[in-house]
């Protein structure tokens, strides 16, 4: 029987001082200090008082997850989803039939789960074994019954209160390996926990935090690897991605995103800017079984908007790097904005696909990059294949080279005085914060879109390590009222045809769009917008079918599960307000607060 | 009562007093406004310093501050400003800059000597 505890702070000191082998649950009174410790089998175990352990049977006995079920393609289960992207593809796309516009209207509120926390809750859950392994903002990991919501165990990771974070307390989700459940923090840490019982088996820490670092992403699984990078791109980090040993949580290896002098890429660096270059790594890779290659993206060189110190590409920032996962070398790269002053990043959520291209069908990446064009480029050798807008604004750059490369609008560099609305701004077309989705049937890529032009202000650079590096700011102007009284900024959810980089359908939403997107067999698409409503969309018409008020803004990335024959979705509403007003949001009266929905399709 | 009130008055006044420009006590800030190079400096660090994903030059709803009206979280006098941005607000994005500066000191009196020149009228 699991044991559950509720007590008061003091209740439970209490029971500790008494007898404290037998106490297997703390209270859910918060401390910000380990209250006590004791004796678990020879070792000792720091308790914590928010971090509610289980030592009941729970599960439906699947036992643990294997390489080969991590390398599975999503489409041969529904019961689970064990990776962030569903599998290693990160197509986002459930296999669920039933889930379908003809039947989404008996799709019903099932149970809840409130996080206790404010921030972003930008999490993709993870299901397997019945269970549910979600993050929260500020690192809670909370493992729950994903039939009825019931918490199993709950991990509260006591966070410093000077964090560099440059967008908020957000964590985008877990991994899983064997019975291991991983997160890493945002101070800069990664930790791996016993995914029945919610103990903590190790904890890295990746690198110092008040340097400038943060991780916000899930960790990638690679073998018996862990891979996750870090944020710090607007505090002059030198960016970089590791490896840790599942077992053991010790560091394989250690990648760099910007290289050091002598190496390839340094002298796309003017004088010593390589030092602060930023290019953080701060988003989740994909892994390409058949090939055995790893792909990570890197964000923006710092300073973002003021690159007079920085002369040159600023290689490797904004880029998607192919490495072999066992070693941490590159294979190959390809820069998709090239010498970066409006923080367009390369961050975003790369889609494994099968291309026609020229009579051949080609192992290929898509991707909806920040800077505004849907790219597709061969994931075997890294050659540029195509690049297409998939916005309605997009003015920074004049036409794509047949390398790739952007033709810049000179009128769109940051200045001074600065007076073109660029498009994107600097949150980009599609922020790598959120998800995608994509469906092989369909031929479709489901992308969730903003339209919020800036002014880029050039400023003054000033690098103090651990200190905002930004160098310039991005002015807002269609987030708030124009001379007629609109606002100019809105969102869409746009079908990419990602065979042809051609837009299919556009569903539009007042606001821009800040959640990710998920596709399912049966033909709907599930995301949710800033003014707090989740709905499904018609994957073929871009209709929406189905809508549901959450209450709070929606920043997180649907999934679908399936067990004992009913079919569930989970969203999760909770917005960041600093954030969302860069986005060019122009909402109100929306709460703060993480709380995840679960429907159920009613049979 | 009555002297309650009075000194309530006299509070909001001095109040009303600290969050205008009519402030009587000079401090560093003062000896930059109508200097047109220190106040441009002085928006141009804010602009790369303080802005970014944080501090709005419109009223929007943000967790950082908007700078330019009359409501001061952590103290609307010049030092008080001056000690917020040097020693940061705990368990906010907002870190403690210190005094680093590229020109120590009097870079942070000219972004609050910017600050003040564009302030709203605190009516």
């Amino acid at each position: 029987m699991r044991t559950k505890i509720s007590f008061f702070y003091g209740t439970v000191f209490l029971l500790l001082s008494c007898n404290p082998s037998e106490v297997k649950v703390p209270s859910d009174a918060t401390a910000s200090e380990p209250v006590a410790e004791f004796d678990d089998g020879g070792e000792t175990v720091e308790v914590l008082t928010t971090h509610w352990i289980n030592d009941a049977n729970i599960g439906d006995g699947n036992g643990p997850v294997t390489d080969s079920d991590l390398r599975a393609s999503q489409s041969e289960a529904t019961d689970r989803w064990i990776q962030f992207g569903g599998d290693y593809s990160n197509r986002r796309h459930s296999p669920i039939e039933a889930l379908s516009p003809d039947n989404v209207e008996g799709l019903e509120f099932e149970w809840g789960l409130p996080t206790g926390t404010i921030g972003q809750f930008a999490a993709s859950p993870l299901i397997y074994d019945g269970i549910m392994y979600v993050t929260s903002s500020y690192n809670r990991l909370f493992a729950v019954d994903a039939r009825t919501g019931e918490i199993f165990w709950r991990y509260d990771h006591q966070l410093p209160n000077d964090l560099r974070l440059c967008c908020g307390p957000a964590n985008r989700g877990a991994s899983i390996h064997g019975d291991k459940v991983l997160m890493a923090t945002l101070d800069a840490r990664i930790l791996a926990f016993d995914r029945m019982s919610g103990r903590k088996l190790w904890e890295s820490e990746i690198i110092e935090y008040y340097r400038g670092f943060s991780a916000t992403s899930a960790p990638l699984i690679v073998k018996d690897l862990a891979i996750i990078g870090v944020g710090g791109g607007e505090f002059g980090v030198r960016g970089f991605f590791d490896a840790y040993d599942v077992n053991s949580g010790e560091r394989v290896w250690r990648h760099y995103t910007v290289p050091a002098e002598g190496e390839p890429g340094y002298e796309s660096w003017s004088g010593n800017s390589y030092e602060t270059g930023g290019a953080p790594a701060w988003t989740i890779g994909t892994y390409d079984p058949d090939l055995d290659l790893l792909y990570w993206t890197t964000g923006n060189p710092a300073p973002d908007w003021n690159g007079d110190a920085r002369l040159g590409d600023n290689l490797f920032s904004d880029s998607v790097l192919a490495l072999d996962p066992d070693t941490g070398e590159r294979q190959w790269y390809y820069q998709f904005t090239p010498h970066d002053v409006w923080d367009y990043d390369g961050n975003t959520h790369l889609f494994q696909v099968d291309l026609q291209h020229d009579g051949e069908e080609v192992k290929a990446l898509v991707q909806a990059n920040r800077n505004g064009f849907f790219y597709a480029i061969n994931r075997a050798n890294g050659e540029f294949i195509r690049a297409t807008s998939y916005m309605e604004q997009l003015n920074w750059a004049e036409s794509m080279e047949a390398n790739g490369r952007p033709v810049i609008n000179p009128e769109a560099m940051p200045s001074e005085e600065p007076t073109m609305r660029v498009c994107p701004g600097a949150l980009g077309g599609m922020n790598g914060a959120v998800s995608g989705s994509l469906n092989e049937s369909l031929g479709l890529a489901f992308l969730p879109v903003i339209e919020s032009c800036q002014l880029m202000q050039k400023g003054i650079s000033m690098y103090v390590e651990g200190q905002f590096f930004g160098g310039g700011m991005p002015i807002s102007v269609d987030g708030v009222e124009d001379e007629t009284g609109e606002v100019p900024s809105y969102g869409h959810v746009t079908a990419m045809d990602y065979q042809t980089g051609e837009v299919r359908w556009r569903h539009y939403d007042p606001q821009p769009m800040m959640a990710g997107t998920l596709s399912t067999e049966g033909g709907l698409v599930f995301s949710g917008s800033q003014t707090g409503h989740a709905f499904a969309l018609n994957a073929e018409t871009g209709e929406e079918v189905w809508r549901y008020k959450l209450g709070g803004g929606v920043r997180s990335q649907p999934v679908a599960y399936e067990l004992d024959g009913d079919s569930y979705v989970a969203i999760a509403s909770g917005n960041f307000g600093g954030i969302s007003a860069f986005s060019g949001a122009n909402v109100s009266m929306i709460p703060e607060g993480g709380q995840l929905y679960v429907f159920k399709l009613d049979r | 009562m009555g002297k309650l009130s009075v000194l309530l008055s006299v509070f909001s006044l001095l109040a009303l007093g600290a969050c205008g420009e009519s402030s009587s006590r000079a401090s560093p800030a003062d000896s930059f406004i109508g200097d047109d190079a220190a106040i441009q400096r002085g928006r141009l660090i804010f602009a790369g310093t303080c802005a970014g994903y944080c501090h709005k030059l419109s009223s929007e709803r943000t967790d950082a501050p908007y700078l330019f009206d009359c409501e001061w979280v952590h103290g609307g006098s010049d030092q008080a400003i001056y000690n917020t941005v040097s020693q940061g607000v705990s368990g906010t994005r907002m870190i403690a800059f210190g005094e680093n500066f590229p020109e120590g000191p009097a870079d942070l009196w000219k972004i609050i000597a910017y600050l003040k020149v564009n302030r709203q009228s605190c009516g």
